[in-house]
């Protein structure tokens, strides 16, 4: 028997500010005169929505903002009804649905660890119990007497997520994989989430953002996009294709962005005009790959002559993690740049970065080292696994790439018998 | 209707941490803490004994001050936990958006905390009989039954209310007032007997009069504050003759009550 089983679930929200009592009234007499009462817009955040769950099995479920994934966990605890379909769940649901949440910051620890089990659905026997445990991986026997209201906001989450996770059940939904607290007690949750994800025999559906957790946690994936399922199965494929889908997004959006997000700061003397990527054919790349020759060709205008200036052009991930800067400072032979257009191009023969989307930034300073121009994000590219490598056997993680020499050996120590 | 019941012992465990943390948020901080539940009716009590000195309410043999207690008793805690559980459910939005359990569980927590502090409100009561020597007689054996009929009252309207309030929040602006007019409409601030006489007796309102009694004793408030009064005070019986039409109310209101906030209860994430 199933765990959990949906079967063409749909939900649909309607649109708009919510309906007054005025509204209702409003709308019920102009039926009875026979006109048709104002619609509304509707949304449909999960639509025809079916999947079926064994038992044991560990289930990430992957998408991005709006894709419907709460809605779903919402819909499988019950606390949202489907507007069609059928949902059937198979064992006791404990839902870690949002860390302290129904913390009280009138009562004490303690009274708070009785009170927020109680609502999780654990017996007062079983609170009796455990309650040892909870206020110990809490770290805060100290303070377990003393109200809450009075805790730091990283106490209270840690309270909180000692309680949600000592609870026992067959089916254990997580929404974001909980890690609360300073560096040490992040450590303890990711552990503590683990040790619960993997002990024998329980259900686990997990929503995540971490794609990689996902991949490393769960036997099965989903992916969804706008209320659908879009792929389920294997992890592994199916994060990657999140990865790819991402990607894509970010280059898209990368237009729509850019004014906003990185505004140019200029002296005024000078301005970018274009920024390309070519080939060593000269022709104008949109994706590259790692370890290909790679020119980057800067178009400036210039509204007043730079003598010497020092031309920097950078590369950035899609978050601003600066990469590699190249620098022609070392050259004393560096060119001047006069009034109108000029054209600058920085040629990489091996680029250095691993694949992915990355993004240009240029800096320009004049001789005394003066800020002339800078801005971030000119440019996304997208960077590809090199051709004689297959993308599978490319490290995951790391942005850069460097090409490595192995050698091995064999050894004949001294606890070697010879 | 077996549904909740069932529920109720299901959940009795949570119900009574519910209950708990009620009262214990509710007078933690307050330094006379509980003593403030039983402290409206006390004023209440003085201010009509007050009002009574100008313009004369025949008590008959009883002492008014513990008349009018008697009936402010169970019109409080009524009126209380109607209010309470009517707004139950909104106040505990971040509660429904993240975990299920059967929704009644709301207004059922309010009910009983409320049942908490009428049970102190007894202690006054029975402060009150020694201080004017009314002595209880065998029939006050009957005050669990009307505690329970108070309680399934409450919640035939507070349901109702409950649901009706996570759409529409003017349930929680309408209820106060409708409820403060209803204890004008019962027997609290004057005993029943006056309105009978009135009524039945002089028949004051012509032919109408027997149509408007009828329409009194429909509140099923009437019938349980004179009979509160009857067994406490008087040690005499309920007055079933009073009790009937409102019973019959009960009856009837309460299934529709519970139906309606079942079939609301689905929603209740989606609009609250």
């Amino acid at each position: 028997m199933a765990s959990i089983t949906l079967e063409h679930v749909t939900k649909e929200y309607r649109l708009g500010k919510l309906v007054t009592l005025k509204d209702s009234l409003g709308n019920a007499l102009r039926s009875l005169r026979g006109h048709a009462p104002r619609a509304r817009k509707t949304f449909r955040a999960l639509e025809d929505v079916s999947f079926e769950l064994q038992p044991g099995e560990v289930v990430g479920v992957i998408g991005h903002n709006g894709a419907g994934k709460s809605t779903l966990l919402k819909v499988i605890s019950r606390i949202v009804t489907p507007t069609s379909g059928r949902v059937e769940v198979n064992g006791r649901i404990a839902p870690l649905i949002e860390v302290g949440a129904g913390l009280i910051g009138d009562l004490t620890g303690r009274e708070n660890i009785y009170v927020n089990a109680a609502i999780l659905g654990v017996s007062r026997a079983e609170i009796e119990a455990k309650l040892d445990e909870i206020i110990a991986f809490s770290e805060l026997e100290e303070f377990i007497d003393t109200p809450v209201k009075r805790y730091s906001s990283g106490m209270q989450v840690r309270l909180g997520f000692s309680i949600a996770t000592s609870v026992e059940s067959e089916i254990l939904i997580i929404d974001e994989v909980l890690a609360v607290g300073d560096l040490a007690f992040q450590r303890k949750c990711f552990d503590r989430t683990e040790e619960l994800i993997k002990r024998q025999g329980r259900t686990v559906l997990i929503v995540s953002h971490n794609v990689r957790q996902i991949e490393r946690l769960c036997s099965r994936a989903i992916l969804m996009d706008h209320g659908h399922i879009v792929r389920d199965g294997n992890p592994t494929e199916v994060c990657s294709e999140f990865i790819e889908q991402n990607n894509e997004r970010i280059a898209r959006q990368h237009a729509a962005s850019v004014a906003s997000l990185t505004r140019a700061q200029t002296s005024g003397e000078l301005e970018v005009a274009s920024v390309e990527l070519l080939d060593d054919a000269g022709n104008v790349l949109e994706s590259t790959a790692t370890n290909d020759p790679l020119n980057v060709r800067l178009t400036f205008k210039c509204h007043a002559a730079l003598v010497k200036p020092e031309i920097i052009v950078g590369f950035h991930t899609t978050d601003f993690i600066y990469l590699i800067q190249l620098s022609n400072a070392h050259l004393d032979t560096r060119p001047d740049l006069a009034v109108g257009l000029n054209q600058v191009t920085c040629r990489l023969p091996r680029l250095p970065l691993a694949p992915g989307v990355f993004c240009v930034r240029v800096l320009v300073l004049d001789a005394k080292r003066r800020s002339v121009f800078s801005q971030d994000m000119l440019k996304v590219f997208d960077v590809r696994a090199p051709a004689d490598i297959p993308a599978a056997r490319i490290p995951q993680i790391g942005f850069v790439y460097a090409d490595a020499e192995w050698q091995s050996v064999a050894m004949r120590g001294a606890d070697t018998p010879v | 209707m077996l549904g909740m019941i069932r529920n109720v012992f299901r959940y009795r465990e949570l119900l009574a941490v519910l209950v708990w943390k009620n009262i214990a948020v509710r007078y933690k901080q307050a330094y006379l803490g509980i003593l403030w539940a039983i402290l409206k009716p006390l004023m209440l009590m003085l201010i009509f004994t007050l009002v009574r000195a100008f313009v004369g309410i025949d008590s008959g043999d009883i002492p008014y001050p513990v008349l009018t207690f008697a009936a402010l008793l169970p019109w409080t805690f009524f009126q209380e936990s109607v209010l309470d559980s009517t707004n139950s459910v909104v106040t505990n939005a971040h509660l429904i958006r993240k975990i299920y359990f059967p929704r009644e569980l709301f207004p059922i927590t309010a009910l009983l905390t409320k049942l908490v502090e009428l049970a102190i409100s007894f202690l006054i009561l029975g402060g009150l009989m020694a201080w004017y020597e009314v002595v209880p007689t065998a029939q006050v054996l009957w005050v669990p039954v009307l505690v329970l009929y108070t309680l399934v009252t409450a919640l035939s309207v507070a349901l109702a209310g409950a649901a009706i309030n996570v759409y529409y929040r003017d349930m929680g602006q309408a209820f106060p007032i409708v409820l403060s007019l209803l204890m004008y409409a019962s027997p609290v601030i004057y005993p029943l007997s006056l309105v009978k006489d009135k009524l039945l007796t002089q028949q004051a309102a012509g032919d109408w009069s027997d149509m408007l009694y009828l329409l009194y004793t429909l509140n099923p408030m009437t019938g349980i504050i004179d009979a509160f009064q009857s067994v406490l005070l008087r040690g005499v019986e309920p007055d079933f003759a009073v009790m009937w039409p409102g019973l019959v109310c009960v009856c009837a209101l309460l299934p529709c009550s519970y139906w309606l906030f079942k079939s609301a209860e689905a929603h209740f994430a989606d609009v609250i």
